[in-house]
């Protein structure tokens, strides 16, 4: 198993409250598995990717990747076994340097020295890389990622996430933020990055047809629990009407809104949360 | 000879200045504790230099506390979780009875002591009377280089993505609180370097000579920036030690000119703090201008 996520138990203190991000979970991933996640708002699954990048300790539970138990691993002592997008393109790339520079800032994790970052065989090698994405950013190694659209920046921190041929790759609606014409090259650059170097991927996303597209393996999260999990054979077989139909099952609602969000959290702050959580308490 | 005077100063002061960029501009990290750093450079180098210690290298040991004072401040921050302001005041603060401990008293008397300045100049034989113009000018270029070049390593690109983006560097595998010790420990090590060049250039170090070393770096890191528009790091640097020089001289040209005009030296800190807030508030002025709401 590459990851092993085991009776992981997360929450939150939302003002009096307590909330549970994620209750007793059990996950496990094979070398090579694809995973897409889906769940409500809250259910639990960006929480799920912090714990196991470790920008979020568990209450309760082991984490295991690659054989070792990483449970107690600061985030950037994981991050040589983990390539990780998050959603907002700003988030994955350092704006003011130049896309040679984040390239090769990400193919070396870990210790760093006082070798020149950039060499000119270096700068061969990234050029190649960068030539995969088939989006002309071998031409601009030199520009600022600044100058960049969103679309390009993105596939750039895709690229950059599995430069370094991590053993799990962990995507967070990383195109939710794009365009849909973006989305999609994105998308396609992604599976085809991830199939070429045969990385262990999970992969969150809110568009039931993309979960049901991409991978080999499909989960639902509701309120902290993994309440659905299909295999490549059952995900071919389904629609995204018998996923709405999964959901209205598990009984989810909006007040599962409020969940998620602390430091640890969400696409979505605390905050924005709060207010959508509000809101609808108006309307109901 | 007042334009060769003010750039001497600019380039001793520039020192100072490439250190507030890095701080500043580089790490996004406003570090208020240089206010306490060139004086203790100062200090450290005056009183090794009363204690007979070559000049040159009284200058490299205060940069040396220059980092360990830098240090400090950057482990408070981060290591402590006291917001950055704070954590450089607090260690501007101790510098200041840590001087006075270091000095004895108040200030001393450099003057008739050896000097980095004088020294280096006859070393590579400068031309009189521009020996402290030459001596200043090779300390600030050789920094700058060394500075660049930095940048341009593995852990100087990690350092320049810290203040872009930690959260990368921490996904990308490096402890971004580490990187802001470094950054400002070597930020805090060329001001304490430049204090103790300006100690030995004005022939005293005093207790008192830090207050408004922040204001005057940033004015120089901003002013570089507004005349020469760096597109690159390379230019970013230079442009620092140069507003440094462009600062000083509009300081000389103030003070020998500025009484016609009513103003008198002790106006200087309020022109300065002006000329600062001018070009920090110049975003949101422009944006009021366009009837913009923040």
């Amino acid at each position: 198993m590459i990851l092993e996520v085991l009776k992981v138990t997360k929450t939150f203190a939302l003002g009096a409250e307590r909330v549970v991000a994620l209750q007793e979970l059990d996950l496990l991933l094979a070398e090579g598995d694809f995973v897409t996640v889906i769940g409500s708002n809250g259910a639990g699954k960006s929480t799920l990717l912090n714990v196991i990048a470790g920008t979020c300790r568990p209450d309760r539970g082991r984490v295991k990747l690659a054989g070792r138990d990483v449970t107690r691993w600061p985030a950037h002592r994981r991050a040589p076994l983990i390539g990780r997008v998050f959603q907002d393109p700003l988030q994955g790339t350092a704006a003011q340097m130049t896309v040679a520079e984040n390239l090769a800032l990400a193919g070396k994790k870990g210790r760093r020295g006082l070798a020149p970052l950039l060499t000119r065989r270096r700068r061969r090698f990234l050029a190649e890389g960068a030539a995969s994405l088939g989006m002309g950013l071998e031409e601009r190694l030199s520009e600022k990622v600044a100058h960049l659209s969103g679309g390009e920046r993105q596939a750039l921190t895709v690229l950059m996430a599995v430069l370094t041929r991590p053993k799990l790759l962990l995507l967070d609606e990383h195109t939710a933020a794009l365009d849909p014409a973006n989305a999609e090259k994105v998308l396609a650059i992604t599976e085809k990055l991830v199939a070429e170097h045969g990385l262990t991927t999970l992969m969150v996303t809110h568009r039931m047809d993309q979960a049901l597209a991409v991978g080999n393996r499909l989960i639902m999260m509701h309120k902290g629990h993994i309440v659905l999990d299909l295999g490549e054979e059952e995900k071919r077989r389904l629609g995204v009407e018998d996923l709405v139909g999964f959901f209205r099952r598990a009984g989810v609602s909006d007040d599962a809104l409020l969940l998620g969000a602390n430091g640890c959290a969400g696409n979505g702050t605390m905050a924005e949360k709060a207010k959508k959580a509000k809101k609808l308490a108006h309307l109901l | 000879m007042l334009v060769a005077n003010a750039v001497e100063q600019g380039l001793i002061y520039g020192l100072m200045a490439l250190g507030v960029y890095l701080s500043f501009r580089v790490l996004a990290f406003p570090d208020l504790s240089v206010d306490g750093t060139f004086p203790l450079g100062a200090a450290v180098a005056g009183i090794l230099i009363l204690r007979g210690m070559n000049p040159i290298l009284a200058a490299l040991v205060a940069a040396g506390a220059g980092l360990v004072a830098g240090t400090l401040t950057g482990v408070l921050a981060t290591r402590l979780r006291i917001p950055g302001l704070l954590a450089g005041v607090l260690t501007m603060i101790m510098l200041y009875s840590l001087n006075l401990r270091i000095m004895g008293r108040p200030n001393l008397s450099l003057l008739g002591k050896p000097s980095a300045l004088p020294a280096l100049a006859r070393a590579v034989g400068a031309p009189r009377p521009y020996e402290n113009l030459v001596a200043a000018g090779i300390f600030c270029l050789v920094a700058a280089m060394l500075v660049l070049l930095f940048l341009h390593t593995e852990l100087g690109g990690a350092l320049r993505a810290v203040g872009q983006n930690p959260q990368l560097v921490r996904t990308l595998g490096t402890n971004p609180d580490n990187l802001l010790v470094l950054g400002l420990a070597v930020s805090n090590g060329l001001v304490g370097f430049s204090g103790a060049l300006a100690a030995q250039y004005s022939g005293f170090a005093d207790v008192g000579m830090g207050v408004g070393t922040i204001i005057a770096g940033l004015a120089s890191v901003i002013v570089g920036e507004l005349l020469l528009r760096p597109r690159s790091l390379f230019f970013a640097v230079f442009a620092a030690v140069f507003g440094s020089c462009v600062y000083r001289l509009a300081i000389s040209v103030a003070l020998r000119y500025g009484a016609t005009l009513g103003f008198t030296p002790s106006d200087l800190r309020l022109v300065t703090a002006l000329v600062v807030l001018g070009a920090l508030a110049a975003p949101a002025l422009r944006a009021a201008l366009k009837g913009e709401t923040p």
